[in-house]
């Protein structure tokens, strides 16, 4: 059987031991060790607070030395680090003492310098030093900012706060809203035009692209007369600037007329004779000087320019409406126009001026004298035309009207209903005395805008078989140039 | 009277014991040094020493060690995680190790073991007379019996120490990398980053401090053992109570004196 002597089992431990003591120092002492060897450099802090001897000393974040003391020199501390041997330093670079967050521990940071410099030697101070970021000025620069903050929200709060301010939100919010979707709505509707306005854009900017490249030779021709313009204009410049100079000199008749001072004496007289003109003027002697200085004048002008602006108002006012209406009638298959213009100057008065084309035409009476016998013949004239010219008057939905009704005297009643939309109409004229009179009973509505349909039944007490069931329509619409041109001719008094 | 004189008495016998006893001490101490130098050496007493104060005093040491740094390093992990600074944990379980609990620990062990085993050793051995009869035969018993034990307690407690250090930061690495998911790299980084040699070699230093104060006071208390087995065991029980408390106190000191 194997055994082991005590000493063996002694030595056996005590190698263990060792072994394990030797790793266990190599691991901790490597950095240690190496740094032993390396170099020492100065640095001169205003404040070295926090940083303790052994802080580690790093360069881009690697640690390449550790602090190796810390004394006061002259009011600062003085710092020596301990600089591992392959690590080279400019004489440009700079100290700093930083912090690893904001509770982490402290530590030097270098900047190596500007590449290419002289290195430092063993011993040598590093001159340069960066202020650090000190955790307390931070703190008191950060309490400052919040100050700020506290203000600026209190202030917002104070406008937003209450019922006030949440209306106020709201409403901006419902018309940012109403905006955006009104935009839409318009670029939505707008799109091919707005489509078409680019791509006219593109034409027109590759048209000019086309004038411009094709005509390249012609613009510098232009260029070149500019040019030649110029230096002619300078030409004249010179010239003129001689005139001028001659002018100065009293050369010539305007030299003469300028440096001559009798010329001046008659000027002078004549400044002063319009000068007394004025006067006269303004003290109110003479015709001019009556006009402009009297009361009455000032009072007709103002009185004028009332009128003036009443007529304008008035000729505001009025509307014109131009209508066609043709209606066939069915028991004669022929039919029956009306062109017929209203002039409302009133909301509930106006004329109706018209001509009407009868397909019975007109009744007209000839005296025909032939050899001093005088034959009266009466007949209709196919070709003529029957005037309408009626007053009209509304009350609520009645329209009172009278007048000239085809050419004959006469009266109407309209009934409005449905806002105007349906008329009803009753019409009586042609009151001769050989003739029953004309009766016309018909209604009419509005279908479209400016589109009426109408239908009745045409002179229904006829004693000359000339009643008649009728249908039609008629167009009417409002005109304002026609309006203008009406007010603009007479000046109503 | 009678009875405060009694107890004045006996606290000023007390007293005077214990300083006694520490000179006593004292004087050992100076024996022994002029001792160990004078040949000649008798190696293998020493290494039989070594073998039973070192060698088999490993298994408990490791058991105590590994231990010890498994659980700093789970007590640690609750206390860091407070400041998200888990991967502190690693550098406290070494530098704990190192600087007091690896040499603390194991010269409490070897106390308990081998400083006891001293006392009752020796105390035998006066008790049955041997001394005495080393005494007859013109050999020193300081040299043959005391000599051995001290050196090997002054070399053995350090070299128990660095294998405490090493398994206490192995268990603290296993609880911490293992268990608790602190990262491996920055656990092994932040051991190296903060402890340093002289960490290591302050305990060392305390370590062998111990095992001369626990062999010295285990052979002195045996040396010293009087009335027959109830002595011996009472020397025992003395040897390590003393020893222990010792070593706890001389701790501080050389902590504040070497820190």
């Amino acid at each position: 059987m194997f055994s082991l002597s005590s000493e063996a089992k002694v030595g056996l431990f005590v190698l263990a031991g060792l072994i394990i003591l030797g790793y266990m120092s190599f691991q901790v002492g490597k950095q240690t060790l190496g740094l032993k060897r390396g170099y020492t450099l100065d640095v001169v802090f205003e404040n070295a607070a926090g940083l303790d001897k052994d802080a580690s000393v790093q360069i881009a974040g690697v640690e390449v030395g550790r602090v190796e003391s810390i004394s006061l020199k002259e009011g600062k501390a003085l710092v020596r680090l301990r600089i591992t041997p392959g690590v080279k330093l400019e004489h440009d670079a700079i100290a700093a003492v930083k912090t690893h967050g904001i509770l982490g521990e402290k530590y030097v940071e270098l900047h190596p310098g500007t590449r290419g410099a002289a290195f430092l030697g063993p011993g040598e101070q590093i001159s340069r030093t960066e202020r650090q970021t000190d955790i307390d000025r931070m703190l008191n620069q950060l309490s400052l900012i919040a100050e700020d903050v506290r203000g600026v929200t209190s202030s917002l709060n104070r406008v937003l706060a209450g019922k006030d301010g949440e209306e106020a939100i709201s409403s901006i919010l419902t018309n940012t809203r109403d905006l955006t979707r009104n935009l839409n709505n318009v670029i939505v509707s707008n799109e091919a035009a707005l489509r078409a306005a680019l791509e006219n854009t593109r034409e027109l900017t590759g048209n000019l692209n086309r004038v411009v490249t094709q005509n390249d030779e012609k613009v510098g021709q232009v260029m070149d007369s500019l040019k030649a313009a110029s230096s002619a204009m300078e030409k004249t410049f010179a010239t003129l600037n001689e005139i001028t100079g001659g002018v100065n000199r009293g050369e010539g008749t305007l030299g003469k007329l300028v440096k001559d001072s009798a010329t001046a004496d008659k000027l002078n007289k004549t400044l002063a004779s319009l000068q007394e003109v004025t006067e006269k003027i303004n003290e109110g002697r003479g015709s001019i000087g009556k006009l402009i200085n009297d009361d009455e004048t000032v009072r007709n002008l103002n009185e004028g320019l009332t009128g003036l602006n009443r007529y304008v108002n008035k000729a505001e006012q009025f509307r014109t409406f131009l209508s066609y209406r043709g209606e066939y009638l069915f028991d004669k298959s022929d039919a029956k126009s009306f062109l017929e213009l209203r002039i409302q100057p009133k909301e509930d008065k106006f004329y109706i001026l018209g001509v009407v084309s009868d397909p019975r035409g007109r009744w007209t009476t000839k005296d025909i004298t032939t050899g001093g016998v005088t034959t009266r013949t009466e007949e209709w004239d196919r070709d003529g035309l029957l005037f309408n010219a009626q007053i009209a008057k509304r009350y609520r939905d009645v329209v009172l009207r009278g007048g000239l009704l085809e050419s004959t005297g006469g009266v109407g009643v309209d009934y409005l209903a449905l806002n105007d939309k349906l008329k009803l109409s009753f019409e009586a004229f042609g009151f001769g005395n050989d003739r029953r009179a004309h009766l016309k009973a018909g209604a009419e509505y509005q279908i479209f805008k400016h589109i009426y349909l109408s239908a009745g039944w045409d002179d229904f007490v006829s004693d000359q078989d000339n009643r008649s069931i009728y249908g039609g329509f008629s167009i009417r619409f409002e005109d304002d140039d026609l309006k203008y041109l009406l007010t603009t001719t007479p000046i109503p008094r | 009277m009678n009875r405060v004189s009694g107890a004045l008495d006996r606290l000023g016998r007390a007293v005077l014991e214990n300083v006694e006893e520490m000179g006593k001490i004292l004087l050992l101490f100076i024996s022994v040094l002029a001792w160990m130098f004078r040949p000649p050496l008798k190696l293998r007493n020493i290494f039989k020493q070594m073998e039973f104060v070192g060698v088999k005093s490993i298994f408990v040491v490791v058991l105590t060690g590994t231990f010890t740094g498994m659980v700093m390093a789970l007590q640690g992990y609750h206390g860091f995680r407070m400041f998200s600074a888990e991967s502190l944990v690693g550098g406290t379980v070494a530098l704990g190790m190192t600087r007091e609990l690896g040499p603390v620990l194991t010269s409490l062990m070897v106390t308990a073991r081998a400083g006891s085993a001293m006392a009752a050793e020796l105390g035998t051995m006066r008790v049955t007379e041997q001394i005495d009869a080393l005494y007859v035969m013109a050999a020193n018993p300081v040299k043959h019996l005391i000599v051995p034990r001290v050196i090997a307690g002054v070399l053995m407690a350090p070299m128990l120490t660095v294998v405490s250090d090493f398994v206490g930061i192995l268990g603290g690495y296993f609880v911490g990398v293992h268990i608790l998911g602190i990262n491996s790299g920055i656990f092994i980084k932040n051991i190296t980053r903060l402890v340093e040699l002289n960490d290591i070699y302050n305990g060392l230093v305390k370590a062998a401090c111990f095992g001369l104060i626990l062999s010295l006071i285990g052979c002195y208390k045996g040396f010293n053992t009087r009335g027959g087995a109830e002595g011996v065991g009472r020397a025992t029980t003395e040897a390590v109570v003393l020893a222990s408390i010792t070593i706890l106190i001389s701790d501080y000191f050389l902590t504040a004196i070497m820190f």
